[in-house]
Parts: C-alpha cells; structure tokens; sequence
C-alpha cells in the first residue's frame, strides 16, 4: 500500500515533483561545478603562474667551497660545472611530475667585433629523453616556456628541431640595436676556445639585462669555451604548494624535523622539499628557490582559493536556500492530502515517512541529473578560462549528496511538522 | 482614490498578510537570488584592482635607467615619479652602485633606501635585520659565501683611488689624501666600516651585492652623484604602464623608463585567466540562481490557481487577474532585489576583508541593476504560470480538477 500511494504520488503529481527535481537539479549543478572548480584551481593558477618563469636554480654545489679553498687570484674564480649527464635525474625524483619545465644553461664571455658580449647556451624547444633502470623518462621543455614573456622584435624562435639548429643564435634587442644586427644577419663570436659563426634567427625583447645577451644552443655555447657536456645552471620551473609553518621550519633544516613531519615535508610539493629532492638526486649540485618567484606565486594561489572557497560558499548557500525552500513550499502546498491522510487514520509517523520517501526520491534523481549538469558547467568554464579539462573530485560529488540530503531534509521537516500539528477539521473545510 | 483601486490595493495587502508563509518563500528566494547577484558583480569588478596589489610581491614592474648622463638626479627622479598616479604607486627604490674591496676582493656595493626596498622587493628573505642606519649593511648571500661575512661581524671596505676634480674631498680628513711625488697625481686610500645586520637570500642575482645606505656609497666613493637605476613599483596592468614609461621617456630629459616584461607580461596573462575565471564562475551561479528564483516563483504561482478560478467565477477579467498577480510579484522582486543588493554588498565586502584585507570599491550603480533585474527575473517567471493559470476554466479548476 505503501508503495502504491509513492506510486500514485509520482504518477499524479509528477509536476509538483518535477518542480522539486528541477529545483534540487539546478542547486546541486551549481554546487558541482563550483566545488570542482574551487577544488582545482589552485593548479590551474599554478600552471599560469609558470609564465613567471622558473622558480628553482640548480648550480653547482662546490663553486663557493671551491672558491673559499683555494685562493683564486683577483677575485677571478675557477669555474665549476654540474655534468650535462645528470640532468635526466631531475625526472627521477618524487615529485617530478610536478617539474613542468627546466632547461640547463652555460654562460660564457666572447667577443663579438671586439667587444665582450655574454652568450648563453640553452635549450629553446628541447625533447629530452632520459633512461634509468629500463625506465625511460622523456620531456619536452626549454626557454620557449621559461621565458614566455620574450617579445620576439625581428625574425622568429629558434627551430630546434632543424638539423643545423647548432648554427643559430638568437639576439638580445639592445645588443641588436647597438650592433645593428637583424634577423638573418651572420654573427662571429670568439670564445676562450673556439669560434662559431652564427645565423641570427631572431632579436628579442626581455626588459631586462637579457636584452644585452645572446641566445644560442648549449652545444654550441660549450664548444666556444671548450667545457662540452658541463654545465653551469639549471633553471626549474616546478609547481608548488604555497609555504606554512612546516616548510619554514623545514627550510632552516630538515633534519631537525620530526619522522612525521619530515615524511609530511618531503610528501608535500613545498619548493623547499623539491630542491632537497633534487639536491639527493643530482649530490653535486644546490638548488634553490627564486624567492621573487616562489614567495609571489604562493600568496597569490592563496589568494585565489580563498576567493574562489568564499565565492562557492555562497553559491553553495545560496543552492541550499534555494532548495529548502521550494522543498517547504512543495510540502505545505499538500496541507489538504496530509490531513486527509491523518483524518482517515494515518499516524503521523507513517505520513512523515510517506512525504519524506516522496521528497527524498525526487532529490536523489534531482541531484543524479544535477551532477551531470555541473560536470558539464566545470567542463565550461575550464575550456574558457584555462583551455585545460577541470578534474572531477570524488570528494566534491560526495558533499553534494551530503549537502542535498541534508538541505532537503531541513527542508521539508519543519514544513511537515507544521502540517501535522494542524487540525485536519479545519484544514479538510477549508479554512487555513 | 475610487473604489476598484481602494480594493486592489486591498487584494494586495491582504494576499501578503493572509498568505504570509508562502510569500516569505517566494521573498526569500528572490533575497537568494539578488544577494549572489550584486555579492558576485560586486567581487568580479574589484578583483582586478585586489589583485593587482597582490602582484606587486613580485617586485618592481617598470625601470628608470639614465638615458644619456651617468646618473638619475633628484629632480629628474622626482619629475619621473609625478607621472604615475599617488594611488597606483607602491614604492619605488633608487639603486647607486659602486665597487670596492673587502680582503683585496672586488665587491659591488648598492646604496639603497632600506624602508622602499620592502615595498619594491618584497620577496627579500633576510636572516638577521635589516639595516636601520648609516655604517650597517645587509649582505648577500653569495657574497657573504665568497668572503666568509656572517651576521653580526664587522668588515672595513676599502677604496684607493685618484682624486679628480669630481671628487668630494670634504668627506676625509685631509691626511688620507697623499701626492703621487712622481706624477704630481693626488691619490687617496679611506675605508668604510660597516658592521653586518643580515644576510640577503633571494635565490637571484640580487646576492651578488653589499647593500648600504647612500650616505655610505657617497662616503665610500667621495662622488656626490644621481643613481645608477630606479625600480619602481606600480599597481597597473600592463597598457597602463607601457602609457607612463613613454610619458616618462618623452617628459623627462635624462630619464629612459622601461617595462620589466617578465613580471608585467606575466601578470596580465595571469590576471586575464583570473579575472575571466570570476566572470565565467559569476555568469554561471547568476543563470543558475535566476533560474531557481524563477521555479520558487511559478510554485508559489500554480499554487493560486483554485484562488484564481474563483475570481474568474465571480467575474473578474482576465487582465485585472495579471495585473493584480504581477503587481505582487514586481513588489516581492523589489523587496528581495533591495534586500539583497545591501546583502550582496555585506558579503562582498566580507569576501574582500578576508582574501584581500581591503574594503571592496562600493558601486552604487549595481544597486538599481540588482533591483532591476530581480524585478525582471520575477515578473517573468509569474507572468507564464499567470497566463496558463488565467486561461482555465473555473469550474474544472474548484471542482479539484
């Protein structure tokens, strides 16, 4: 019997229900895609924060110890390098996936028509591949993305996969300026160890003392001072979690942390978990984190997922009103079934029981139907705004079902415990 | 006042008092919807600014570099700075450099303001303090590596150089100053001492450097000249800036002002996702809210439909039917949309003290647009239960049918 009035209940009143499905669709719609957002904006920040560029340097270790050792003369100092071959061991630490980009550098002095310019060797657009154990680890990375803010002036990026790619150079747009060179243009350096002639592929523009440098393959940068397959700079860009109490603590020294909270440190994508990480990997080397990067993007990921949490909170409130209340309404709107119900001798148990199934079926299908419209509503606004899929969190379809239960049932007791309380004479004759 | 509108207004009031619960509902749904809707406007539109100070923490934006002199004079720092808006300038520090030598080895000192610097620099980490005052530095940590400086020491930097006549000789007691006998050259050797407050990490090239104040650079060279570069720090985006550094090239003589791509290209990628991330969010919770708004209100609508027959069956028309119905509707709408544009304000301002610790810019233009389009969003949604309600035919409708 019991089943028979839900039945009819459906049957019959399909649109008051309707009404109630669409209502608690639409809450749980918004409350979807707003949690999942909410829940994974801070790495999609993250990712557009890494236009900054990179936010750990890797350099090697020994180069102060060396210098403080033996007394170099005149300040001039012994030059140390990190081996080209070590590089793929960045890929092999805990968090790697989190390593967006890096690319190695040296540097050198040269002479370009007789005055010293600085050059520097790098990757531009690089596929690196690495293998360890019968793992292979691959990449694709360079300057192209660590120096996204370059303002090409004349010509275009370099072409690495062009097979003379080594001929090539690019040139900062003040040293062009006061050289006149331009795109095209052949430039002969002169290194302490060779010399190269090179193709200008393009002049850019960075804002910074870059503007007085040029640009050109690492290979080519070792054979102009003779260090082939050393390195000088590694430049990290990895995504990290904003700073606490713990990565301050630990970045005075790991060891004084605790098991626990060294297990925690060194499980979280702190910068400063990330460069101890490479530092074990790659043992000559030190890595540190670009404060002006890492401190800025930090608060400013903090910044964002406060906002964006306050900003679904009231959409999550707003959802939750707005459900109870229809639900109130689509239950008090009832009075005249209820009573009757109770005057024919229902107790008021088992009509709490029949409205409750009633309401709470057509919210489950609500929110089933709610769930998909805000997956896709995430998948909107992460196309738009990130051009990336947003991921969907388990955990955020589990606070919609608790949320909608919830409100649902906030919604509807009071307006039952209303009903009953009154008299089904006066009700069933019409007077409210 | 004649009778029928005596009785409308009747019909109106007593509608609100008589049916109170169910038109609290309704009120209140139209409060939900106007709160999101001026809370979230309010926000998206003060994003921008909220944001743009908190990108200052990655230093300076834009750079004054002297053009054709050696050094930026006062004036022409002063000239450069008072073409960027008070309200958009964070801080700005003059940077003079000059080299010199602690144990024999060549290090670069910068002569700095210490109070500016936390404005232009403030992603510093310094262990220690900062330097306060004349004869203290703050050293960097590459620097203090190679020389083996650590905090709390005192270290004597040393300068021997040729007087010329730019020279500044009032400086030094005149006993530091000797006469090369075979070049008739005069010659001077004086040291600065500086005790070491704290140690510079910042991960860049700025550890490089010892910093000081300018008192002391001027001491330590015995030249009284301008500064070698500017950075400044200015809460703009970037077509802004690239509009003050051309005033600044252009206005002022000496002075060449430049962008620091990196951070200001940066920032506006990030501040475009970010800004149209608040949009999209605000355009979606918005429809979603107006349509929730608009099912409360064809509920509370349906409902009448017995009420509406039995005003058709004692011979009302069908056009006094909407325009009674619609008048409630419109009050509720404007009820909820001025109770809510003072919510949504509330809110935003709550959102904008916690994230941003600022209060939001309050824009007086949304409270009528709120008003406005709760009115409207209401008005719509009664008008298609009333239209398919007034064409009923009363006596299925009290039958119970």
């Amino acid at each position: 019997m019991f089943f028979r009035m839900v039945r009819g209940t459906f049957v019959r009143q399909w649109k008051k229900l309707l009404m109630i499905a669409l209502t608690v669709a639409l809450g749980a719609s918004i409350a979807t895609a707003m949690l999942n957002v909410m829940l994974d904006v801070g790495d999609k920040i993250n990712e557009e924060l890494k236009t900054y560029g990179s936010n750990i340097t890797v350099i090697p270790q020994s180069e102060a110890v060396m210098n403080k050792l033996y007394d170099v003369e005149n300040g001039e100092t012994q030059d140390e390098f990190l081996n080209e071959d070590k590089l793929g061991e960045l890929l092999t630490i805990f968090w790697a996936n989190n390593i967006t980009d890096f690319a190695p550098e040296t540097d050198a002095q040269v002479l370009l028509d007789g005055n010293e310019v600085k050059v520097v060797g790098s990757w531009f657009a690089h596929h690196f591949e690495y293998e360890k154990k019968g793992t292979t680890y691959t990449r694709d990375t360079g300057l192209i993305n660590l120096r996204s803010w370059w303002d090409i002036k004349d010509g275009q990026w370099m072409d690495e996969s062009a097979s003379d790619s080594d001929r090539y150079a690019m040139v900062g747009c003040q040293l062009a300026d006061k050289n006149n060179i331009s795109a095209g243009d052949s430039i002969t350096l002169k290194g302490s160890r060779g010399e190269e002639v090179l193709t200008v592929s393009g002049i850019y523009e960075s804002g910074d003392d870059e503007d007085e440098y040029i640009y050109t393959t690492l290979s080519a940068a070792q054979r102009l001072t003779g260090t082939q397959g050393l390195l000088k700079k590694i430049e990290v860009s990895a995504i990290t979690s904003p700073e606490d109490e713990l990565a301050v603590k630990a970045a005075r020294d790991p060891s004084l942390l605790s098991g626990d909270e060294y297990d925690l440190w060194y499980c979280t994508a702190y910068v400063s978990s990330i460069c101890f990480q490479i530092q074990e990997a790659i043992p000559e080397a030190s890595a540190t984190a670009v404060r002006q990067i890492a401190d800025s993007e930090g608060k400013i990921l903090e910044k964002t997922e406060l906002l964006m949490t306050l900003i679904t909170v009231l959409s999550l409130i707003g959802a939750a009103l707005g459900i109870s209340n229809l639900v109130t309404s689509g239950v008090m709107e009832r009075s005249i079934e209820l009573t009757l119900l109770k005057a024919v001798g229902a107790k008021n148990g088992q009509v709490t029981f029949l409205v409750l199934t009633e309401v709470m079926a057509t919210a489950v299908v609500g929110t089933a139907v709610g769930y998909l419209m805000g997956y896709v509503f995430a998948q909107i606004i992460g196309e738009t705004v990130f051009n990336s899929a947003i991921e969907m969190n388990g955990m955020a379809a589990f606070i919609v079902a608790v949320l909608i239960l919830f409100v649902t049932l906030l919604g509807s007791i009071p307006a039952i415990r209303l009903l009953l309380r009154l008299k089904p004479s006066e009700v069933l004759h019409g007077g409210h | 006042m004649n009778k029928k509108t005596l009785m409308f207004f009747r019909m109106v009031a007593a509608s609100f008092i008589r049916r109170r619960s169910r038109m609290l509902i309704a009120l209140f749904a139209v409060i939900i919807g106007a709160t999101i809707l001026s809370g979230l406007v309010m926000i998206y539109y003060d994003v921008p600014r909220q944001m743009s100070t908190q990108f200052r923490s990655y230093g300076a934006n834009l750079i004054l570099t002297p053009s054709e002199e050696e050094s930026i004079s006062s004036e022409e720092l002063e000239k450069s700075i008072s073409l960027i808006p008070e309200n958009e300038l964070e801080g700005y520090t003059p940077y003079r450099y000059e080299n010199s030598k602690i144990h024999n080895m060549p290090v670069t000192f910068a002569g700095i303001d210490f109070e500016s610097v936390t404005k232009t620099s403030p992603y510093w980490h310094i262990s220690g303090e900062m330097p306060q005052n004349d004869g203290e530095a703050l050293v960097g940590a590459k620097v203090a590596e190679k020389l083996g400086l650590k905090t709390g020491e005192s270290v004597s930097a040393e300068n021997s150089f040729e007087i010329t006549p730019d020279t500044d000789i009032s400086l030094i007691p005149e006993y530091e100053i000797f006469e090369d006998p075979e070049t008739g050259e005069k010659h001077c050797d004086h040291s600065l001492d500086i005790s070491i407050t704290g140690i510079l990490e910042t991960g860049g090239s700025e550890e490089e450097y010892i910093y000081v104040t300018y008192k002391d650079v001027e001491y330590l060279s015995l030249t009284k000249r301008g500064y070698d570069i500017v950075e400044v720090s200015a809460a703009a985006m970037q077509d802004t800036l690239k509009s003050y550094t051309k005033r600044i090239s252009d206005d002022v003589e000496g002075v060449s002002a430049r962008l620091v791509k990196r951070v200001t290209a940066s920032e506006s990628t990030v501040l475009d996702k970010l800004q149209s991330l608040v949009f999209i969010v605000t355009a979606v919770v918005l429809v979603l809210t107006m349509i929730c708004v608009a099912t409360t209100m064809t509920a509370v609508i349906t409902e009448r439909r017995k009420e509406i027959g039995l005003r058709k069956s004692l011979g009302a028309y069908n056009s006094d039917i909407i325009v009674e119905f619609m008048c409630e509707g419109l009050f509720l709408g404007g009820a909820g949309g001025i109770l809510g544009s003072v919510l949504g304000y509330v809110f935003a301002q709550l959102v904008s003290m916690n994230v941003f610790s600022t209060s939001i810019t309050f824009r007086p233009l949304l409270i009528p647009i709120t008003i406005a389009a709760s009115v409207l969003v209401t008005g719509l949604a009664c008008l298609i239960p009333i239209r398919s309600a007034v064409d009923v035919d009363p006596a299925l409708v009290l039958k119970g049918e």
